[in-house]
Order: C-alpha cells, then sequence, then structure tokens
C-alpha cells in the first residue's frame, strides 16, 4: 500500500531549476537593464523554420516585431527581412558569449518584453537567481536560529524554555510588515538594491525561527527522556557532548523537513514584499518584482508573458513540497 | 484552572513586550505621522509644529509610550492622529468586522480541509491525492494578493457579487433577513479568496496527519483484521489524527489574518487590515499598536481555545501538568 | 427604486418647510451620485483639515466668500454676492447675501464671517489657511459694518486680489462658538461628531457615516444657489463617498458600476478603460494638470562637510553644466510613452499649459540630445575613460543615487529610464525607492540624499509656489539648508517673487512671472520631467459633468450635476 516516495525526482528538477539560474549570465540573450522602448509590452517572438516563401530553412530564424502607428503595445512582424538565430554568439557590446542571440535591430524574446522593452527570459533567469538565492539564504538562516532556540528551550527546560516559547507568540503576533519598514528605512542608500535584498531576507529569515524553534523542541524533549541519554547522563556525560552526540541528531530529519517547507514560503515572502513595493527594487529583477506588474490585472490579461515568473515560481514550490513530504517518509516522523 | 490562569498572565505579558517593541520600531523608522505635511507646500511650517505639539510627537520616546499605557489601562489605547479620535473607539467595529470574515473563513476552510485531506490520505497516491497535491501547490504559490485580485475581476466580470464593501447602499433601511443576505452576498467573495488562501495548507496537514496514523501498526492490524474502511477512518484514524490538527488550528488563526488583511485592502472591507495598512504607512502609531496588540489577542486566543480542546479531548494531557 | 430613496432621503431631511417652499424641483431633481475616495477623511472640520479626502468632502459640505470658478480659472460671486477693491488694493468691501442659511437652518449674517477669520487667523490653532490670510507679515482685518456687509483691509496691496477668499469655509458660529472659546475647536467636528451638530453653507450635508466603509451625504435644502429656471440647487438628493483604498479595485468598481465618478486615474487604467469601452461611461483626458515631476540634487549646505563622498558629488551637482547635461540626456518622450502612455507631456516650466492665466508660452520643451550632454560635461570637466565609464576632473567615476517614494509606481518608472539613460553618458546610477515619511525625513531633517524624484501640485497662482522658488521657502527641497550666500541669480529669483506679491497689473504681472521661469529653464536648479494629463470619467447621462484640472477636479460643480431621464430610467 505504501509508496516509498523517492526525493530523487524533486531534488533533480529543483538541481535543473538552480543550474538553470546559476548559468544566467550565458543562458539569459540580453542585458537585463536593456530597454527597448520602441518594443513595450513585444509579445514572445515566434522562431520560425518556414520562411516567407513557404521554404523551409533549417536553421530557425525570427521576424523583426514593430509597433502599429499610433497603437501602444500593438505589434505587427515585419516579414520583409529574416533575421536567423544564432547559438554560441559572442555580444559586441558586452564581449560575452551568449546561447543564442540573433544579429542586426532584430531582438528575440522568446518569453516577451516588459514595459520598457525588457527581455523577460533574461530577467526571469536573472531574477531566479536573487528570488531562489534569497529564499534559501533566509530558509537556512530561519533554521539556523530555530535549532539554536529550540534545543536551548527543550535542553534546559524552565524559565528559557518558557521565555523562549512566549517570545516565539510574539514574533507569530508581529506584523512583520512593520518591522521590515522600519528596516528598510534605516538601510543606507547606497545599498546596492541586492545588498538591501539581503539585509531584508534577514529580516524574513529572522521572524521564521519560530516554528522550527518548536519543533526541534519538541524533538529534544522527547529524546532528553530516552533510556540511553539518561544512561549516558548517569554516565556523567557533559551537556554540549549530549547534545551533539544523542539528541540533535534526531533532530536533523524535522529540520531538513522544516527547510523544505520553510523555503518555497519564503521565496512568496519575497513576491509578497515586492508586491508592496518593500522587495528587491527595479531596475533589478526578482521574481517578485516582475510579478508585481500584474498587480494591475489588465497585464495579466492583456499581456500574458508577464506571468512567467508565476509559473516558475509553481515549479519551485511544488518540488519543495514533493522533496518536503518525500523526506518526512524517508526520514519518519512528519511534521505536525 | 491554574494553567488557564498562567496562560492568561503570559499572555498578557507577550502583549505588553509587543507594545514595547512596536513603539521601539516606531523610534527607530525615520519620520513620523506628520512628515508628509513637510513636504506639502500648501502647509505651512508652523501648522506642522503646532500639531506636532497637539500630537504630542515632541516629546520623548519613554515619554510617549507612559502616556500611551496610561491611555491604555482606560481602554482608549491612545489616540489616532489620522482619525481623531480614540483608538479603542476606531478598533471595535473594526475588529468586528475583520472577526466576521476571518471566523467563517477558518470555518470554512476547515469544513473543506477535514474531509478532502482525508481523502486524499485514504487514496495515497491516487489520482485524487496527486491532484490534490498540485492543486494546492499551486495555490500555495499564488500569492493571497492575486487571489484577492481574482476575486475581484470575477466581481467585474460576472456582476454577481459586489466588487468590494461590506453592505450595500440601503444597509440601514433594510430589515433582519435582507441585512443578513446582504452581508452573506458581500462576505462570498473574500471569505473566498481567505479560503483558497488557507486551504493548501490545511489540508496538506490534515492529510500528513491522517497518513501517519494510517501507517501505525494498530490499525494495519485493524485492517488485516477486516475492519471496513470508513469504519477504520472514522472511529479509529480521525480522532487519533485529532491532536495535531488541534494544535495547528491554534496556528491557522495567525496566518488567516496576516491573509485577511491583504484580502481587506482590496475588496474594501472595513477591517482592521485596512486600517492595519493605512495606518503603517501613514505612521499613525498608536493605530499600528492598537491594532497589532487586537490581532495579537485574536493569536493568543486561537491558541488558548486550541489548549483547552487539546485538555479536553485528550485524556492523557489533563493529567500530569 | 427610485421613488423608495427619494421618500427615505427626504423623510430625514430636517427642516420640513424647505421642502414646502421648494415647488420648482423637476425631473432634474433627485438622485444619488456614487464617488470614491483612496482614504477615510480625517475630519469634518475645515480650519484643521489638510489631507485630501477631508478637503475633497468639506469642499462639498462648506463654502467660501468668493470662489474661484475651476474651468474658468476665474473669480466668481459665491456667499458674498458683490465687492469692490479700493484703487491702492488694500481694502475689500464685501456684501453678503441676503437670506443666507446654515444646513441645520440658521441665518448667516456678518458676525459668522467675523467669527471665520478670527479662528483661521489664531496662531494657537495653527490652520494651514493661516499663511494664506498673512499679507505683507501682517494678518488681514476683516471688519463687520452691518450685518450684511463687510470690509477687510491689507496691510499692503495683494495681486492675488478677490482670490485670497477662495477655499476659506465660512463657518456656523452658532455651532463652534463654544468650542473655539473652550479652546477645542481644533478638536471639534471629528468623524464620530454626530452630524446634526455640524452645519455648512455647501450643497451637501453629513447624513451617516459608516466606518470604514462609505460616507453619506444628504442635500442641503437650504443651499442658496439656483439654477437660470430658478430651480434650487443641488439637483442630487445624495452623494455617497465609497472608502476604497486599493486603486485597481477603485477602477474596477467603477467599471462594475458601483461608482459613478472617478478622477485620478492612472493612463494605464485610462486605457484598458477606453478598450473595453463597451461600459456605459465616458472618458475625459483634460490634457496636463498642474502636477509636475521633476529630479533635483542635493544642494543643501553641509557644514561639517557630511559625508566625504557625498561632499565630493555635490561639487558635481552645484556644476551647471552637469545638471544640464542630464537634463539634455533624459529622454522624456520615453517617459510620456511608457510611462503615461502618451497621455503627459514634457515639461519646460513647471507652470503647465493646464494653468491657463500663467503659462509660458515662449519656453520650448526640452529635446534630447546625448551630444549636447557630452560637450557640455567636457565643458564643466569630466571625461570618459576607456570602459566608457565618465570621470570628474579629479579622476573620480561619476556616480549617484536617486531616491523617491516606493508608494509610487510612477516616480519609480521615471527613476528606471533615467537611469538608463544616464548610463548612455557614462553615469552610473542607484535607484532607491524609499517608503515617504522616510523619504521626507531626508530631504527636509538629514540632508543624506543626492538625487530625488519627485512630484509638486503647483498652485494655480504663482502666489502659491513662492515657498518653492524663494530662497527663503520651505519648499525649496534642494536647498532647505544654507550657509552659503545664494547665487545672483536665485536672488534675481526672490526679487521677482517678491515684487509680483504686489504688482496690481495682471500683465506686468505675468511679465515678472515668466522672467522667474526663464530663469529656471536656465539654470535647472531642478530638472523637470513631465506633467502627467489629468484624466477622469463618469457614467454616462450625467448631466453638466464639466471636470477641470483644478483641484477638485470632477465634484467642484456638484450642485449642478444632474441624472438626465431622472425620471424614465430607474437610476437609484
Amino acid at each position: 500500500m505504501k509508496r516509498s516516495a523517492s526525493p530523487r525526482p524533486a531534488l533533480a528538477v529543483l538541481g535543473a531549476l538552480y543550474a538553470l539560474v546559476l548559468a544566467a549570465g550565458w543562458i539569459a540573450p540580453y542585458d537585463v537593464h536593456e530597454q527597448n522602448r520602441d518594443l513595450a509590452w513585444a509579445p514572445p517572438t515566434r522562431p520560425r523554420f518556414v520562411d516567407a516563401e513557404g521554404r523551409f530553412q533549417l536553421r530557425p530564424f525570427v521576424y523583426r516585431q514593430v509597433e502599429r502607428p499610433g497603437r501602444f503595445g500593438q505589434y505587427v512582424e515585419d516579414r520583409s527581412r529574416a533575421f536567423p538565430l544564432r547559438f554560441f554568439v559572442t555580444r559586441p557590446s558586452t564581449g560575452r558569449r551568449h546561447l543564442f542571440g540573433v544579429d542586426g535591430e532584430a531582438r528575440v524574446f522568446l518569453l516577451g518584453a516588459d514595459r520598457f522593452g525588457r527581455d523577460q527570459l533574461s530577467r526571469l533567469l536573472h531574477g531566479g537567481r536573487v528570488s531562489l538565492g534569497a529564499g534559501l539564504l533566509a530558509g537556512l538562516l530561519a533554521v539556523a536560529l530555530g535549532i539554536a532556540a529550540g534545543t536551548a528551550a527543550g535542553f534546559y527546560g524552565g524559565w528559557i524554555d518558557a521565555a523562549t516559547m512566549r517570545l516565539g507568540e510574539l514574533f507569530m503576533a508581529l506584523p512583520w510588515l512593520y518591522l521590515l519598514l522600519a528596516v528598510r528605512a534605516v538601510l543606507p542608500l547606497d545599498l546596492t538594491p541586492a545588498g538591501a535584498f539581503l539585509a531584508t531576507t534577514a529580516v524574513v529569515g529572522t521572524l521564521s525561527w519560530v516554528r522550527p524553534a518548536r519543533l526541534v523542541r519538541g524533538v529534544v524533549l522527547s529524546a532528553r527522556e530516552r533510556e540511553f541519554v539518561l544512561a549516558a547522563r548517569g554516565f556523567g556525560a557533559s551537556d554540549l557532548y549530549l547534545l551533539r552526540r544523542h539528541v540533535l541528531p534526531q533532530a536533523a530529519a524535522v529540520v531538513l523537513t522544516q527547510l523544505a517547507l520553510l523555503v518555497p514560503r519564503l521565496v512568496l515572502a519575497e513576491v509578497t514584499l515586492s508586491f508592496l513595493g518593500l522587495g528587491v527594487a527595479e531596475p533589478t529583477p526578482s521574481w517578485g518584482n516582475m510579478l508585481a506588474a500584474l498587480r494591475q490585472v489588465h497585464v495579466l490579461t492583456s499581456y500574458w508573458w508577464a506571468s512567467a515568473p508565476a509559473a516558475a515560481l509553481v515549479a519551485v514550490v511544488l518540488s519543495y513540497h514533493r522533496l518536503a513530504s518525500a523526506l518526512q517518509q524517508l526520514l519518519g516522523k512528519p511534521t505536525p | 484552572m491554574r494553567h488557564l490562569l498562567r496562560r492568561l498572565a503570559s499572555g498578557a505579558l507577550v502583549l505588553a513586550a509587543t507594545s514595547v517593541l512596536l513603539f521601539a520600531l516606531a523610534e527607530i523608522a525615520p519620520g513620523d505621522f506628520l512628515s508628509a505635511l513637510e513636504v506639502d507646500p500648501r502647509v505651512p511650517r508652523e501648522t506642522v509644529e503646532a500639531l506636532r505639539e497637539r500630537y504630542g510627537l515632541d516629546r520623548g520616546p519613554a515619554e510617549r509610550y507612559l502616556a500611551w499605557a496610561r491611555s491604555a489601562l482606560t481602554g482608549d489605547f491612545g489616540y489616532s492622529f489620522a482619525h481623531g479620535r480614540p483608538v479603542g473607539e476606531l478598533l471595535l467595529p473594526r475588529a468586528r468586522n475583520t472577526l466576521v470574515l476571518t471566523v467563517l473563513a477558518s470555518l470554512s476552510a476547515w469544513a473543506l480541509a477535514l474531509p478532502l485531506g482525508t481523502w486524499m490520505a485514504a487514496r495515497q497516491g491516487g489520482w485524487v491525492d496527486r491532484l490534490g497535491l498540485g492543486a494546492s501547490a499551486v495555490l500555495l504559490a499564488t500569492p493571497q494578493l492575486l487571489l484577492g485580485l481574482g476575486a475581484l475581476l470575477l466581481a467585474a466580470t460576472t456582476g454577481a457579487f459586489p466588487a468590494g464593501g461590506m453592505t450595500s447602499l440601503g444597509f440601514a433601511e433594510m430589515g433582519g433577513t435582507a441585512r443578513l443576505r446582504d452581508l452573506a452576498w458581500h462576505l462570498a467573495l473574500p471569505a473566498a479568496a481567505l479560503v483558497l488562501g488557507s486551504l493548501p495548507v490545511l489540508v496538506h496537514h490534515v492529510r500528513s496527519a491522517l497518513a501517519e496514523v494510517l501507517d501505525a501498526p494498530y490499525l494495519r492490524v485493524a485492517r488485516g483484521h477486516g475492519v471496513r474502511p470508513a469504519r477504520l477512518l472514522f472511529r479509529y484514524a480521525l480522532p487519533a489524527a485529532a491532536n495535531p490538527l488541534i494544535s495547528l488550528f491554534g496556528f491557522s488563526v495567525a496566518s488567516l489574518l496576516s491573509g485577511a488583511l491583504v484580502i481587506e485592502v482590496i475588496l474594501s472591507w472595513p477591517g482592521m487590515g485596512t486600517l492595519l495598512l493605512q495606518a503603517i504607512l501613514a505612521r499613525d502609531l498608536h493605530v499600528v499598536v492598537g491594532a497589532t496588540l487586537f490581532s495579537a489577542v485574536f493569536v493568543v486566543a486561537g491558541q488558548l481555545l486550541a489548549d483547552l480542546t487539546l485538555l479536553a479531548a485528550d485524556p492523557r494531557i489533563r493529567e500530569p501538568a | 427604486m427610485a421613488a423608495a430613496w427619494t421618500v427615505a432621503a427626504w423623510a430625514c431631511a430636517p427642516a420640513p418647510e424647505a421642502m414646502t417652499a421648494e415647488p420648482d424641483r423637476d425631473e432634474r431633481s433627485g438622485g444619488r451620485l456614487v464617488a470614491s475616495l483612496r482614504a477615510e477623511p480625517q475630519t469634518f472640520n475645515p480650519v484643521t483639515a489638510t489631507d485630501n479626502p477631508s478637503r475633497t468632502v468639506i469642499a462639498l459640505t462648506m463654502a467660501d466668500l468668493v470662489h474661484t470658478n475651476r474651468l474658468t480659472q476665474e473669480s466668481e460671486a459665491a456667499l458674498a454676492e458683490s465687492w469692490t477693491a479700493s484703487p491702492d488694493g488694500r481694502r475689500f468691501t464685501l456684501e453678503l447675501r441676503r437670506g443666507l442659511r446654515f444646513s441645520d437652518g440658521h441665518p448667516l449674517d456678518a458676525d459668522d464671517v467675523v467669527f471665520s477669520f478670527q479662528v483661521y487667523l489664531d496662531a494657537a490653532i495653527a490652520s494651514s489657511h493661516r499663511d494664506l490670510l498673512i499679507v505683507g507679515g501682517e494678518p488681514i482685518e476683516v471688519r463687520k459694518t452691518d450685518a450684511h456687509r463687510l470690509e477687510v483691509e491689507l496691510a499692503e496691496p495683494y495681486a492675488v486680489g478677490v482670490q485670497i477668499f477662495d477655499s476659506i469655509a465660512i463657518l456656523p458660529e452658532h455651532r463652534l462658538a463654544d468650542a473655539y472659546r473652550e479652546g477645542r475647536l481644533a478638536q471639534a467636528w471629528g468623524l464620530s461628531t454626530p452630524p446634526e451638530e455640524m452645519a455648512g453653507l455647501g450643497p451637501f450635508q453629513v447624513e451617516r457615516y459608516v466606518p470604514g466603509e462609505r460616507l453619506e451625504l444628504a442635500r442641503n435644502p437650504h443651499y442658496w444657489k439656483t439654477d437660470q429656471q430658478g430651480r434650487r440647487l443641488p439637483y442630487l438628493d445624495k452623494v455617497v463617498f465609497l472608502v476604497i483604498p486599493d486603486k485597481e479595485a477603485q477602477t474596477i468598481r467603477f467599471r462594475t458600476g458601483e461608482v459613478d465618478v472617478i478622477e485620478r486615474l492612472a493612463a494605464d487604467d485610462f486605457s484598458r478603460l477606453e478598450a473595453s469601452g463597451a461600459g456605459d461611461y465616458a472618458l475625459h483626458d483634460l490634457g496636463p494638470g498642474f502636477d509636475v515631476h521633476f529630479l533635483f540634487f542635493n544642494l543643501n549646505d553641509l557644514e561639517d562637510g557630511g559625508d566625504e563622498d557625498l561632499a565630493a558629488r555635490q561639487e558635481w551637482f552645484r556644476s551647471r553644466g552637469f545638471r544640464r547635461a542630464v537634463s539634455l540626456a533624459i529622454d522624456r518622450d520615453a517617459i510620456v510613452k511608457l510611462v503615461y502612455q502618451n497621455r503627459a507631456s514634457a515639461l519646460a516650466s513647471h507652470v503647465t499649459p493646464g494653468n491657463k492665466r500663467w503659462h509660458h508660452r515662449g519656453l520650448p520643451p526640452p529635446r534630447r540630445s546625448l551630444a549636447a550632454a557630452r560637450r557640455a560635461l567636457e565643458g564643466a570637466g569630466f571625461s570618459l575613460d576607456a570602459g566608457g565609464r565618465l570621470h570628474d576632473a579629479g579622476g573620480r567615476p561619476v556616480r549617484f543615487s536617486i531616491v523617491t517614494n516606493s508608494g509610487n509606481s510612477e516616480r519609480v518608472r521615471m527613476a528606471t529610464i533615467v537611469q538608463e539613460d544616464l548610463r548612455q553618458l557614462g553615469i552610473e546610477v542607484q535607484i532607491a525607492p524609499l517608503e515617504f515619511r522616510a523619504l521626507v525625513d531626508r530631504l527636509t531633517k538629514t540632508f543624506d540624499f543626492e538625487a530625488c524624484i519627485l512630484g509638486l501640485t503647483v498652485g494655480d497662482d504663482p502666489n502659491q509656489v513662492v515657498n518653492v522658488w524663494h530662497s527663503t521657502g520651505n519648499g525649496r527641497l534642494w536647498r532647505l539648508h544654507r550657509t552659503r550666500p545664494e547665487p545672483p541669480w536665485q536672488l534675481e529669483i526672490d526679487r521677482l517673487m517678491t515684487v509680483q506679491v504686489t504688482e496690481p497689473d495682471g500683465a506686468a504681472r505675468k511679465g515678472l512671472y515668466d522672467r522667474v521661469q526663464e530663469i529656471l529653464a536656465e539654470q535647472e536648479p531642478c530638472v523637470l520631467l513631465v506633467s502627467p494629463n489629468v484624466l477622469v470619467g463618469a457614467r454616462r447621462g450625467l448631466g453638466n459633468f464639466r471636470p477641470a484640472v483644478l483641484e477638485p477636479l470632477t465634484l467642484w460643480n456638484v450642485d449642478e450635476l444632474y441624472w438626465q431621464g431622472n425620471d424614465a430610467e430607474d437610476r437609484p
């Protein structure tokens, strides 16, 4: 009846996503800041194989998109000239090699362009670095804090336990939005947007320690009373030794599972923050501030390609969740 | 009883600490409620200074905190700069509105999550389970804001529901049942958006709690003895899985409240969320503190309720303490 | 439905004899108008109101002596039936209309007016209107000569003339005298005040306030104005303001018909509403309004030298060539197109074409020229390195940050365009969107910023921008703190702005103001960007709807608005 789910498929998908994002500089055809002001909200470019005369071409090509006179954001293809798609090209402006590109004044936007005519695909890949990286960092921070607090609370009990748990309640009751606002306001301006985001990430991570701490505490509490721990204590083992040798290994499963659950939540936190203008600031791309364009509902209905980051987000969240449930089954003891 | 008192005392302590922390944060963040007026060329400097004195913003942080604490003890919770009236008076009707929305959403979410999660747990790996997991991941990956906007779009395109607000214009002239119907009509969309937002987490937990129980040796034995699946599920598995779910209920209040904040803003629900967000942006400090404390009270009350239910449901917990 | 509403409104109207005195209401009369507010008003008190929602509501519940017609931008008689000015421009005699009553039925006389000005001028109350009523350093003096005649004396001639009375709401002494005497006038008339304790002279009065949700106003049966046929205004029975904090929701609820009038539409939303045009609404693009967006540099004198980096950067900012180059490099047409979808105009001066009386037609809109920008930079001692980066004469790479308020997506977008434009000059720009109050704190207190993009609503009269352009003004955000002497051109602006205050001749005054704009265009202490068009919409069938570019944009003539075919349709 029970199928043992393997974490491998989920890990593979996540690995592929992280690899894509890490190789963004090479895969992305354009610079994320490069604006094409005559291509605002240009739809995705279609790579073609059949030319205007109906002949099949082995090398795919694209047509240039031209804005309809007087109609903002509406485009027609200029079929008078085909621009072949080239692979492993060196872009003159940066001198760097890219996976693909086109020559001349044509642009290849596989996922369309945004409001400033910037390539969505390039921004999606580069934005993923910020969003996924920040989620992972914040998650690790939260878990590290959670382990520290939870272990202290569970192992020592008494007033330390009570104080930690009350502090946890306080953190859960606080509107973190207010805290972030205060933090963002005191940061120095010269901080690059990425730097500012790291700081915000740190805050988000710091705020999420409560749940892992509670879980670790639970594990530590039960482990503390196990016979072999009691026996070791009887033999005069030190607190630190007991923790390291007997108690914390028990918590590893819980912690890993928590991490897999926390990371997607923190990636999402970045999205919410950017919606409210508190996340990564434009023009540095992140999935959150790219999705913020959807705040105006008509962007979603007229420029569907603007929701590409949402699809990426779903993939990430889905993979992490599969990973979490696979880990739960693999390592035993699920979360409450 | 002793337990209850201790919880109440610690709850009060948490609230006091929260208020101190919020005052401290407001102190760190540059600018105050009147900053916006300072760059408004229509408002002369003297007016701003006079207002600053009137609101007591020219005084030291400790002095302001004490003044606020005194007024909190009388139930006023300070004075709203933006609304020109005591915070307590301002918050009460809105806290009621938020409560109406979140309680309804919370009950519906649980009413949906329990059967759904149970079904998925009973058919682990089946298509229902996969579909459910996929759908809940998609929902989980959808920011609450998009859910709210989706609801708004739905209202706009179908016209079947009001695109915001809590009551119709003629509410004051309506009779009892008409009022109730009007309220329900306005509640439908924000509640649905909130339910969708909190459902995936609940389903996930119900499913995994039940899955664990179903996997327990005694249930395998029961299954081996030919106990009917339905009886197995409802007579043995569900009660055994209740404990972690009851604790989860306590937590879910907090996440529902923060979700409600966004939904309230988008669908113009006249609750605390709208008030709090505006107050945060306007630096209306006393309202921020007041609204936060109110929501903290909800959270603490939710946990207390969960504790009490646990106490009532599980005799094992009752004994030592 | 319509009938039921009318009955309900009548039933709660306070003075029955007023109704019988109105046989002249006809098919235009009745109906309800629904508008929206982004936030709840803070107060109903016209003396202390500083926020926009409160001002919007108070414009409907209160009235002034002389009123500026928002469409023609000329003064019109309001509560004062007529006025005369003395030849030296220092004395006005105003004649009140006879038989005026507040919304509670209490008659108005000159004592109410004297009381009102006493309140507005009271330094202890510190009303935001006080500043406008101080001429030549002296508060204006308002004297009653008889029950309906008043004399107003000014310390020196004042070019603004009777426009000084615009938007100064006349208060009911019988309602507020006690509060004033007891020193709690500033707190009077809050949102929780029962409506029957307030009274005004405007076309509507507060009827019901539903916290967080809406504000319902009912027709003031004692309103003084009548239409040309002698019908008592306003036509509408009710005006409702819904509180809708989210902009997107505001647009959608206009589209669904829940809201009848919408103003300050974003260009995106305007295009979208236009495209889905089947709706029963009409949209109006009124052209450039009074809002201007601009970029300015930190030119404050920081005595302790402040940050070393900032001090070095201020050297650049103080160079006219540098500012000029920045201005020349900015692609304003791209801002107009990408941020405003072509519903905005590039600015030559802070006085937009929307300001009919004061717009300077001789100033050409700035043209983008990277070549000219590079020349200007060269002239100021800057040079490019091999990598295409700009360096100053001391070899420091040129880079700075632009702050703007994070809540305003349009400004952040402008900053993004400016950033890309300046990159083409070899200048590296960081954008730092800040929460508004934190931003203000930097601009006005710590002076810890380098460049900033901000907007300003320029008043219709030059007097309303003295604050911004005069060297002592508290609106001159780029140089609030000054220890060094002002440059000669700033002294010239100071002189011109001071002289124009007392210049009685309109044409001569315009000449002075034109000169100010020319100097500003030449020196560019702040780099003007664009002025967005005023975009509004209203339900079809709203008669007399004549939106204006001057605040309040849509409801300025709310007393004349009516529903066409009121009786035929079942419009509520």
